[in-house]
């Protein structure tokens, strides 16, 4: 068992006595002459989200009103022969309002609240829908922020997952929407959802829809 | 249920002594059955092959990236110099968010305190995300054997990890734990735990495994993870996975414990937009890992999933003994395997021959540091010092000179063989008397005379010539052409 003061005690002498400082800093190796030094801006955010999302294996769509972004929702409801879609507790998808239309085509909707068992919903559940914070135009992901109504296996244990995000909240890059937790207090959970599940350990041959959703879509509205 | 099939040779060896703790001579021995080992020379082919591909394409893709190692590097350097501070803040953070945190000098008291956890809540089945740290203290053997009255089942779910853990088997390289298996041998593991013969193709095998470890996820009452970060700033943790593993080890239990190396900290949440893109180009080729995750302590008020109650190990397990040291920059690995990739000695020998939890050049030169010189001493030199390692390391580690450094300290320790510390010895005194120095290269141009034209060298020098042309010495030196006015 150690004590904390100890514990810290002892790295800090070993900080302080310590008298080599590495100096073999990384050199030229990566330099490369008379190269651009940094990524070309992105023009199209939209756009370009979507196509990194499909190299994925994902599917992107942009689309012009809530109207037709519950359409695509319900399309993908028929398609996947949906019993029970599992939906986040928040304001923009109340708005969306497919709970109604998505009943009347004998889906049952469960909304992320009040639920005795969390887990029987979600495993239960052929579809989860989300919206998400950010999306990341550079590498087709998600900023997902979890918190009351917003949970996070709504988006990890049915097999498909759609997400419906507002145009406007596309980021050009990584850093840019690392750059939103600057120095301020995170949420317990964040996560940065790049495309479907997958892995690659059998002779790395590609498998998709490992142990989260491999069916992965993102409707951009606006 | 298929019948037993007759086992093979390297299932019958004990591979499961392989943590830090444990002593990891024979280095050779086992290097030399690999190298004979097509089917495993072929698996590693595929494997690091591919690897090297997609890391290049992607790292040459990102015209900041020289840029981003050298912010790495100095990072890493400004974090070990301040190790102390940060941790408090990190632990400080941790505990503000709800969280608990210890601090475990070495692997004992991770496994005391996490069995001891286990007690508590009465645990019965522990999920477990891939995670290094676990691996060098053999957390699962420990928790079963030390305390084995909870019955605890401890599964691991990386698909990887998974198969090597029910096979028996340990990881053989960071990233891709079980490339050293063919998918033959992977459908016989897996067909023994269905019961049932499974078709030997990737999709059959992966839905298998997908359904089977889903009734682990959601019935697992503690879930342990390692750290790839952990953020000093916000006491945030990272966890990198592309199978989602990580995520629902940590959604779904009440309970989540992560274990981490102390050298895996930065200071401020903006830096891992440094590591994160370097971290998923260099392991895996990719631009972003599909789930890059971060959990700041347990689930905030009115959360409907998400653990409970977190629980962060700090372990040192002799990391610390590194600071300050002329061996400090090996704490900067971030664990991304693209050494072994590029490694010659690896790409012939593969991971399990290195004896460790750590493998590739990056294991050559922690394994004996974490563990001890006189434990490892084969090690330092299973490297040709060629520096691709070096080249490859995202966050510059310059990992052939540490492995030199290593073999310089065992001729010092007097844990060099004798021959080689005579030679060495030789030289030294050589190279700082002139008159020496002058009649030795004399002498070793009169002494080549008999060797010249590609014949081999005599007796156990032969082995160097085996392979290899030994260069002629010039018929001048430099010295004495410049004499001459050259």
């Amino acid at each position: 068992m150690s004590d904390r003061a100890e514990f810290l005690g002892s790295i800090r002498h070993r900080t302080q006595a310590g008298r080599y400082r590495p100096t073999n800093a990384p050199d030229v190796a990566w330099t490369r002459k008379g190269e651009p030094r940094e990524s070309e801006p992105i023009d199209d955010p939209p756009a370009r989200f979507i196509e990194e999302l499909e190299a994925l294996g994902g599917h992107g769509r942009c689309v012009g009103s809530l109207d037709e972004a519950r359409e695509c929702v319900l399309e993908l409801a028929r398609e996947r022969e949906a019993k029970l879609l599992v939906r986040w507790d928040v304001e923009e998808l109340d708005e969306l309002g497919v709970d109604g239309p998505l009943g009347e085509a004998g889906v049952e909707v469960a909304v992320w609240r009040d639920l005795a068992d969390f887990r029987e919903v979600a495993e239960k559940a052929e579809i989860g829908l989300s919206t998400a914070e950010w999306a990341i135009a550079e590498t087709g992901s998600l900023v997902l922020e979890h918190g009351p109504g917003k949970g996070r296996t709504v988006t990890l244990l049915p097999p498909t997952y759609v997400a419906v995000v507002p145009v406007e909240r596309i980021l050009r890059t990584v850093p840019e929407a690392i750059e939103k937790y600057a120095g301020g207090v995170l949420p317990a959970n964040v996560c940065f959802h790049t495309g479907p599940s997958r892995s690659g350990d059998i002779e790395m041959s590609l498998f998709i829809g490992m142990h989260g959703p491999g069916d992965v879509h993102v409707v951009l509205v606006g | 249920m298929e019948t037993e099939k007759p086992a093979r040779r390297r299932e019958t060896e004990d591979r499961r002594n392989e943590g830090i703790a444990s002593g990891v001579e024979g280095f050779n021995e086992r290097a030399r059955r690999a190298v004979n080992d097509q089917q495993l020379h072929d698996s590693i082919e595929l494997f690091t092959h591919k690897s090297v591909a997609g890391r290049n394409a992607v790292l040459n893709a990102l015209p900041e990236a020289p840029e981003l190692r050298e912010r790495a590097y100095r990072i890493k350097q400004e974090t070990m110099a301040n190790l102390d501070r940060y941790l408090e803040q990190m632990a400080d953070a941790v505990e503000a968010r709800g969280g608990n945190v210890f601090f475990a000098t070495d692997g004992e008291d991770a496994v005391r305190y996490i069995g001891d956890l286990a007690r508590e809540k009465g645990a019965k089945v522990i999920t477990k995300s891939k995670s290094m740290a676990t691996e060098e203290i053999e957390l699962n053997r420990r928790l079963e054997e030390d305390y084995s009255d909870l019955g605890l089942e401890i599964v691991e779910t990386d698909l990887g990890e998974w198969i090597a853990q029910l096979a028996g088997d340990t990881p053989s390289h960071i990233v891709g734990p079980i490339l050293h298996m063919n998918r033959k041998r992977i459908t016989e593991v897996l067909s023994r735990t269905a019961g049932e013969e499974l078709p030997p193709d990737v999709e059959a095998l992966g839905s298998f495994a997908r359904r089977r470890l889903r009734e682990k996820f959601v019935t697992a009452d503690i879930g342990i993870t390692g750290a790839n970060f952990g953020v000093a700033e916000t006491g945030t943790v990272a966890t990198i996975t592309n199978e989602g593993n990580a995520r629902l080890v940590t959604s779904v239990p009440p309970v989540h414990v992560v274990v981490m190396g102390i050298e895996k900290l930065v200071p401020r949440f903006t830096d891992l937009s440094v590591f994160v893109r370097l971290l998923a180009r260099s392991g895996t080729g990719q631009k972003l890992t599909v789930y890059t995750n971060f959990i700041t302590g347990p689930r905030g008020e009115g959360e409907l999933d998400g653990a409970e109650e977190f629980h962060l190990i700090l372990m040192d397990n002799g990391r610390s003994k590194l600071l300050g040291t002329e061996f400090e920059e090996a704490l900067y690995c971030i664990r991304c395997g693209a050494c072994l990739n590029v490694c010659p000695v690896y790409r012939q020998t593969g991971g399990h021959a290195y004896g460790s939890t750590y493998s590739g050049p990056i294991g050559a030169v922690i394994t004996p540091l974490l563990k001890g010189q006189g434990e490892a001493k084969d090690l330092p030199h299973a490297s040709s010092l060629c520096g691709a390692c070096w080249e490859a390391c995202p966050v510059g580690i310059p990992l052939h000179d540490l492995l030199l450094k290593l073999r310089n300290q065992q001729v010092e320790e007097g844990l060099a063989g004798k021959a080689q510390e005579i030679a060495f010895k030789g030289f030294e005194s050589t190279m700082k008397r002139p008159v020496l120095y002058r009649i030795s290269s004399r002498a070793g141009r009169l002494a080549q005379k008999p060797l010249k034209k590609d014949r081999p060298l005599p007796g156990p020098l032969g082995a160097w010539t085996g392979s290899r042309d030994l260069p002629p010495l010039a018929e001048k030196s430099f010295r004495e052409l410049w004499k001459e006015g050259i």
